[in-house]
């Protein structure tokens, strides 16, 4: 299974449009935002400056990139091509394919956190401690595994031709909804109540906490587990039923 | 030879017994049996619709049958393959997109329990010259060679083709033929599906003629031809034909007459032949041909249908 790894990684390395979009994309967006707000400025209620607060957005939003458009888009166009069929054909067991699309699109949003990073601490001159750094990478790169299940499960429902637009709609609702490009405190309270439940909402509330120094809080940590367990479910379920069909 | 223990002599390479699928009300494979045995190369023949592409997704396991038992080495068809006995092209198999030609063959080598050097892989299949090219700017031939070369990354016991020349040239075709034939004579047993019946013909040992989900015939291309009225005897007569002397020639299956012309298939050329001068008949520009499996073929469609309606 490493040499598909390893394949897969080579493929995506080479793709410029997934490597712009993933990893330097979320640090452009992160370098407007931050600007057009003054980045000292608080960001109402979390007493994190706007800088701070949106270096944390723009990780998670680079790391939902890397992992949910690397997976549902190929595996959809995968499973049309005939990939899917040739490689059960070999001796790689059943999950392999999925697992080694995941641990690839893992490898590539590592560096999509990472930039964001660099360029909030160069640029915007946002100081953390070491362990916070560290922590915020752990917990954003391994929150992302929600979104990779999310990627799978819409790889294995969606056609080759539907897959693009269903990818979209689900990467920015929950992008924006989830308050990753503006605070959800700004919406109207109906969408604020909404955002509060989306896995996006709870996948950021993880790294705000750490950088107010605290421990994440059991709400977010509880859905964003429910949420795994939901499309990692729903992904084997549907990946089951394809096989079968195929 | 190779690493695993050799199965009994008694274990068929691949064992249908009473096998069905049906999708909605359509039966795909209809209560099919067979074997196949080591070291044949063996043709399934059958129009578009036939049941071939089932029945080979029901040998590697892509698909399951609603009744009946597939075995492949005497295991079910995915241990046979994760033991890398098996190495299979289809019609349906894609590529992998945005990576090259040698990739990809290095990746079904790395896949494979006792693989081959994926140098001789891609020199073998015949595609060395575009190892560096991407796999999605090939033309249909070679991507074919492509899969060809999935197929044959590593040592396996039975190599399994759904019409592998689909997209070849004339000479594409001759060369891949020639590049099985090499699989088959280490010993291989090798399965290809086709509906060019001439290639059925020139390459396997035994033809399964495949008719609506059923086993229509199973023999030697020979012995298929014979079974359809085997030769094709045709020849001129001066004045006036006597249709029903002719009609009662032995091993007589067809007869046409038109204008001057006979047209006779047999079963038995030489003795139809030898009874013809014992009409006393002077047969002019006589010729005796062997029918081409693709007439034979279609003699034991039309029979089959016509006793079902």
């Amino acid at each position: 299974m490493n040499s598909l790894i390893k394949l897969e990684l080579t493929r995506s390395l080479r793709n410029k449009k997934f490597l712009f979009f993933s990893v330097l994309y979320p640090s452009f967006i992160y370098l407007i935002f931050s600007s057009s707000a003054g980045s000292g400025q608080r960001v109402d209620d979390t007493g994190l400056t706007v800088a701070t607060y949106l270096m944390v957005s723009m990780a998670s939003f680079g790391a939902l990139t890397a992992v949910l458009m690397g997976n549902s888009e190929r595996i959809a166009k995968e499973r049309e091509s005939g990939w899917v069929r040739q490689l059960r054909l070999t001796p790689l067991p059943g999950r392999g394919y999925v697992l080694a699309k995941t641990a690839s699109a893992a490898v590539v949003s590592l560096p999509s956190i990472i930039v964001v990073f660099l360029v909030a601490a160069a640029f915007k001159d946002v100081r953390l401690d070491t362990w916070q750094w560290l922590a915020l990478t752990g917990v954003i790169w391994a929150g992302s595994l929600v979104f990779a299940a999310l990627g799978v499960a819409i790889g294995y429902v969606a056609s080759g031709d539907a897959v693009r637009p269903i990818t979209m709609i689900v990467y920015f609702g929950l992008s924006i909804l989830g308050g990753l490009w503006m605070p959800s405190t700004t919406f109207p309270r109906i969408l604020q109540d909404i955002a509060e439940w989306l896995p996006t909402h709870a996948y950021a509330a993880l790294g705000r906490a750490i950088e107010r120094s605290e421990a994440p809080h059991t709400t977010d940590v509880a859905v964003l587990a429910v949420y795994f367990v939901l499309f990692a479910g729903g992904a084997a379920w549907l990946y089951r039923k394809d096989t079968l069909k195929a | 030879m190779t690493t695993t223990a050799a199965p009994p002599t008694t274990t068929p390479v691949v064992g249908f017994d009473q096998v069905t699928k049906t999708y909605e009300s359509v039966r795909a494979v209809d209560g099919l049996s067979l074997r196949l045995h080591p070291g044949e190369t063996v043709a399934l023949l059958g129009p578009n619709g036939a049941g071939k592409s089932t029945t080979l997704d029901l040998l590697l396991g892509l698909k399951h049958p609603d009744s009946g038992t597939v075995g492949v080495f005497g295991t079910s068809p995915r241990e046979a393959i994760v033991a890398g006995r098996v190495g299979a092209m289809l019609q349906s198999g894609g590529l992998m997109d945005e990576v090259t030609v040698a990739e990809l063959v290095k990746l079904a080598c790395s896949l494979h329990p006792r693989p081959y050097r994926a140098a001789d892989v891609l020199a073998r299949a015949g595609i060395t010259q575009i190892a560096d090219r991407k796999v999605n700017k090939l033309s249909g031939g070679q991507a074919q060679r492509v899969r060809f070369a999935l197929a044959t990354a590593g040592d396996s016991d039975l190599i399994v083709l759904d019409e592998p020349t689909t997209g070849m040239d004339v000479s594409a075709r001759q060369a891949f033929w020639a590049t099985m034939r090499e699989q088959a004579d280490q010993g291989r047993t090798v399965l290809f599906a086709t509906h060019y019946l001439e290639e059925a013909d020139a390459i396997a040992d035994r033809v399964l003629v495949l008719h609506r989900g059923r086993l229509l015939a199973d023999g030697t291309a020979a012995e298929i031809k014979a079974r359809a009225g085997a030769r094709r005897i045709s020849f001129d007569l001066e004045g006036s034909i006597d249709e029903r002397a002719l009609r009662d020639l032995p091993f007589l299956t067809a007869l046409d007459v038109s204008g001057q012309t006979v047209r006779i298939q047999s079963s038995d050329a030489d003795a139809t032949v030898h009874a013809l001068y014992g009409l006393g008949a002077y047969p002019r520009n006589l010729e005796v041909a062997g029918l081409g499996l693709e007439q034979a073929f279609v003699a034991i469609t039309e029979a089959e249908e016509a006793k079902q309606s």
